[in-house]
């Protein structure tokens, strides 16, 4: 990208002086924090926020690994137990999941990778992380008072005339956190078509703008729908009558049917913003262009578009029709095809790359590894006739955590350490960065690969007891459990530490392509000294020859 | 102020007003996939419940759904009105026009609650002494489930947009909207329009559908 | 004033038209079956709006798309949300009040 915003002498410049102005030390007071419409302050209110919730949703499954411990449940109730996994569930949900990398990573890098000032709504952004805030307070102080039983997915009529607890309170949350979704949606979206900078044509647009454009489509229009259907349910719930209401002959499959056509597409909210990290890390560490690139955007947008159209597999054994269980088994397997050619792009990128394993490259070798699996594993649930016997096992729990936990959360930490200079203006611990990554990637698989034989051998999901011969797998998930409980606490300290003391971070550490690479680190308020003009296609690395005689030449060893 | 102000992402005034008209379009969709979520409630209960809609659609006021359907349109057109005459710069017109779309707002709104009242009094909410019994009960109540959630919703939206216009008509008494920069006349007549949308796939719904046989 | 409300007036009165007739087919003899004929005037009074007062025809390309868009995945909605319940064989249950 020629016309860049700062020449090299001053990038130099900007590495050297002690503290050049930038959009943290601008101005400092609170209310210049909490009023801000920056989007690189709102994403980092929404880093504190979403932090705070990852650590509640790991608290209750810590404490649910702990009580599997022994068969019969070694140190709470049943009945607490069902709102341990709740907790955990809506916590994790709506709370971490589906705003995580959006809101921090989406909203700190799209302007400055289509090279604009801010977002197109500033005010509204600001507004969607007071909503959050709102909603998230509301459903976890009703969590915390005592929550409720029904699992996250609230099914009539257990939870409009059975279940106990603060149902409708969560529910107001989670509908109140809907439209931060919505608003940020909305703003991604209509920013990434009018605020490019010139030059910046949608093949130019670095993958990670293209998956994050995508799942702005799934906020804009699936989460209405989750909307309608909490007021219906909080409706029901409230007046004891209502349409899902089965003593009128309403129809409780109905309320899964609306459930779903928010919550499938929430899961590739959850996925495809992971996918679009990984794909801005795997070709900067290996120094390839990205394989097929046309191929990777596509397939990130067609995942947005199936991901509509196979929500009945969550409702095989729910009493729907032959019929409509059919289509929507074939439909979920057409979604395995654009998330396959993905996986292959990524080994083909590595193919003959100069691979660095620096701590985001682990990170992102691990989410390939684990997404695949979770993948593999989606087809035997997406066909009907396997997922007659595994519907709400372990197996289902393992495999959606390969997604989400192995998946989902690998990628967030390796956005936040690949981008991690560029946010902060200081370089994290590299070695700690490693240690984490390669404990995360095993104490997750020691968690969950034995959760998938005793999903295979017919333990069921959501119980707090269960038969002695499950014990072995089960002190084997716990104890990977503490090691993943560890592995994930280890960043907020050494990221922490690196906040105060940790080295000052050049322009681009990573020696990346891509806009947000060629301002300063921290970049100033207004991102860009002048707008930029973009000429190339985006990973436009050296050919290996090339790289390969610079090593020579300068002595490394390749 | 007769110029807005221009944020410094956006190159021109053009440029933003431009972006502020995609996004509330933008918005106008996830409102059709939020209604949509009830419309997709009242198919499937009908389905199951045929003669209890059509029981409860024969219980509904079709006179005052009606008359509030012209209300909504013809506030809509002047709606229209208004933003075409501050396309021409007569901003005194615009203000005229809100002010009647607004009058006309609130007569829907005033009708609505007449509805209401005369539902309650004809004991048409769900639950213990339901007027409609027997085997279509079930059904019935479920209609008029979907009649009290749709109906208050679009309400409700309605109120957002007499607030909206209210801001507009003190906007522009300032003088802060002109032939040349009007963006929030229009996004503001983008939505009104819009709740206009929302009724009349309601009223059918409710009034018209089971009326017949 | 004239220049404003003309090209307008036909679309209101074309509203009021497609309304009457709604209202014209709720009382013909249609039966359960042919009771969804009463949304075509309604689907048209829609699209009158759409493209006389929202003038979706004078929009962009992104407007356009959006616009769309709420279409398409209305329709997803609504098709893929009522097969199973169109097709759900049902078997009769006793009917139980909540405790």
């Amino acid at each position: 990208m020629s016309d860049i915003a700062l020449t090299p002498q001053e990038l130099e410049a900007s590495t050297i002086r002690e503290r050049p102005e930038n959009y943290l030390n601008e101005k400092l007071s609170l209310a210049s924090w909490l009023l801000t419409t920056d989007h690189k302050r709102i994403a980092l209110l929404y880093f504190a926020s979403i932090t705070v919730f990852f650590f509640i949703g790991g608290a209750a499954a810590a404490l649910m690994r702990f009580n599997l411990l022994t068969p019969d449940g070694a140190i709470v109730s049943p009945e607490t137990y069902n709102r341990l996994f709740t907790m955990h569930g809506v916590v994790m949900v709506w709370f971490f999941l589906v705003p995580a990398v959006p809101v921090t990573l989406g909203n700190f890098m799209i302007p400055l990778m289509i090279g604009a000032r801010d977002l197109a709504f500033p005010k509204i952004n600001l507004m969607s992380w007071y909503l959050f805030m709102i909603g998230g307070v509301i459903s976890t102080w009703a969590l915390f008072m005592g929550g409720l039983d029904t699992g996250w997915t609230f099914y009539t009529p257990l939870s409009s005339a059975y279940a106990r607890g603060y149902v409708v309170p969560v529910a107001v949350g989670i509908f109140i956190s809907g439209f931060s979704s919505i608003a940020t949606g909305l703003n991604f979206m209509v920013t990434i078509h009018r605020l490019r900078a010139p030059g910046m044509t949608w093949y130019r647009m670095p993958v990670f703008l293209w998956s994050l454009y995508a799942t702005s489509v799934i906020y804009v229009l699936a989460t209405p729908v989750l909307a309608m259907t909490l007021l219906l349910l909080a409706f029901e719930t409230i007046f004891r009558i209502g349409v899902f209401d089965p003593t009128l002959g309403g129809d409780p499959v109905l309320f899964q049917h609306l459930f779903w056509f928010y919550s499938h597409p929430a899961v590739y909210i959850m996925i495809l913003p992971g996918m679009g990290v990984v794909s801005e890390i795997i070709p900067v560490f290996s120094r390839r262009q990205i394989f097929g690139y046309k191929f990777v955007v596509w397939c990130s947008v067609s995942i947005a578009v199936i991901s509509f159209f196979v929500w009945g597999h969550h409702m095989f054994v729910a009493g729907t029709s032959l019929y409509s269980a059919i289509i929507f088994s074939l439909l979920s397997f057409l979604v395995s095809i654009p998330s396959a050619i993905k996986v292959f792009n990524w080994i083909g990128t590595l193919h003959k790359g100069f691979i660095r394993f620096d701590a985001p490259m682990i990170y992102a070798l691990g989410f390939v590894g684990l997404f695949t699996m979770g993948g593999l594993t989606g087809l035997f649930l997406a066909s009907l006739a396997s997922d007659v016997a595994l519907h709400d096992t372990y197996f289902v729990v393992a495999h959606f955590h390969y997604i989400m936990v192995g998946g989902m959360v690998s990628a967030f930490f390796g956005g936040l350490h690949y981008w991690w200079p560029k946010i902060t203006g200081r370089m994290y611990p590299e070695m700690w960065g490693r240690v984490a990554a390669a404990m995360i990637f095993f104490g997750f698989n020691l968690t969950f690969f034995p959760q998938f034989i005793l999903g295979f051998l017919g333990m069921p999901r959501r119980y707090s007891v269960y038969p002695p011969e499950f014990q072995v797998l089960n002190v084997l998930s716990s104890a990977g459990a503490t090691i993943l409980a560890v592995a994930y606490l280890m960043p907020l300290f050494y990221l922490g530490w690196s906040l105060f003391w940790g080295q000052r971070a050049p322009a681009n550490p990573w020696g990346a392509t891509g806009l947000e690479w060629q301002t300063q680190s921290p970049p100033r308020t207004e991102n860009f000294t002048s707008t930029p003009v973009v000429t190339e296609a985006p990973y436009n690395y050296p050919p290996p020859e090339a790289i390969q005689r610079e090593k020579v030449e300068s002595g490394e060893h390749v | 102020m007769s110029e807005a102000h221009v944020h410094f992402q956006y190159d021109s005034a053009a440029h933003q007003e431009a972006t502020a008209l995609d996004g509330m379009w933008l918005f106008l969709a996830t409102e059709v996939l939020f209604f949509g979520a009830l419309f997709l409630t009242w198919l499937v209960s009908r389905h199951f419940h045929p003669q209890g809609f059509a029981e409860a659609a024969r219980h509904t006021e079709l006179l005052i759904g009606s008359i509030n359907t012209a209300v909504l349109v013809t506030s809509s057109f002047v709606f229209s009105c208004g933003l075409g005459f501050i396309e021409r710069g007569d901003a005194r017109s615009m203000i005229r026009a809100c002010f009647v779309t607004a009058l006309l707002g609130l007569a829907f709104i005033t009708l609505k609650g007449v509805e209401w009242t005369k539902d309650f009094s004809d004991h048409l909410v769900p639950g213990p002494g339901f007027a409609i019994a027997g085997a279509d009960s079930g059904g019935a109540q479920i209609f008029f489930c979907f009649y009290f959630v749709a109906t208050v919703l679009h309400a409700v939206h309605m109120l957002v947009g007499l607030g909206l216009i209210a801001w507009l008509v003190q906007r522009a008494r300032r003088g802060a909207f002109s032939a040349a920069s009007h963006a929030p006349v229009e996004v503001v007549g983008l939505y009104w329009s819009f709740v206009d949308v929302v009724w009349l796939v309601l009223y059918p719904l409710i009034y018209l559908v089971g009326r017949p046989g | 004033m004239r220049q404003v409300v003309r090209p307008l007036l036909p679309v209101w009165l074309g509203l009021l038209a497609l309304f009457a007739v709604e209202l014209g087919t709720a009382f013909l003899p249609l039966g359960h079956a042919f009771a969804g004929l009463i949304l075509l005037p309604a689907a048209a009074m829609v699209g009158l709006v759409g493209f006389g007062f929202m003038r979706l025809g004078r929009y962009g390309a992104i407007a356009r798309c959006f616009a769309l868009a709420a279409v398409f995945w209305l329709l997803v909605l609504l098709g893929l949300g009522s097969m199973d319940p169109f097709t759900r064989t049902e078997y009769p249950v006793r009917v139980t009040t909540y405790p």
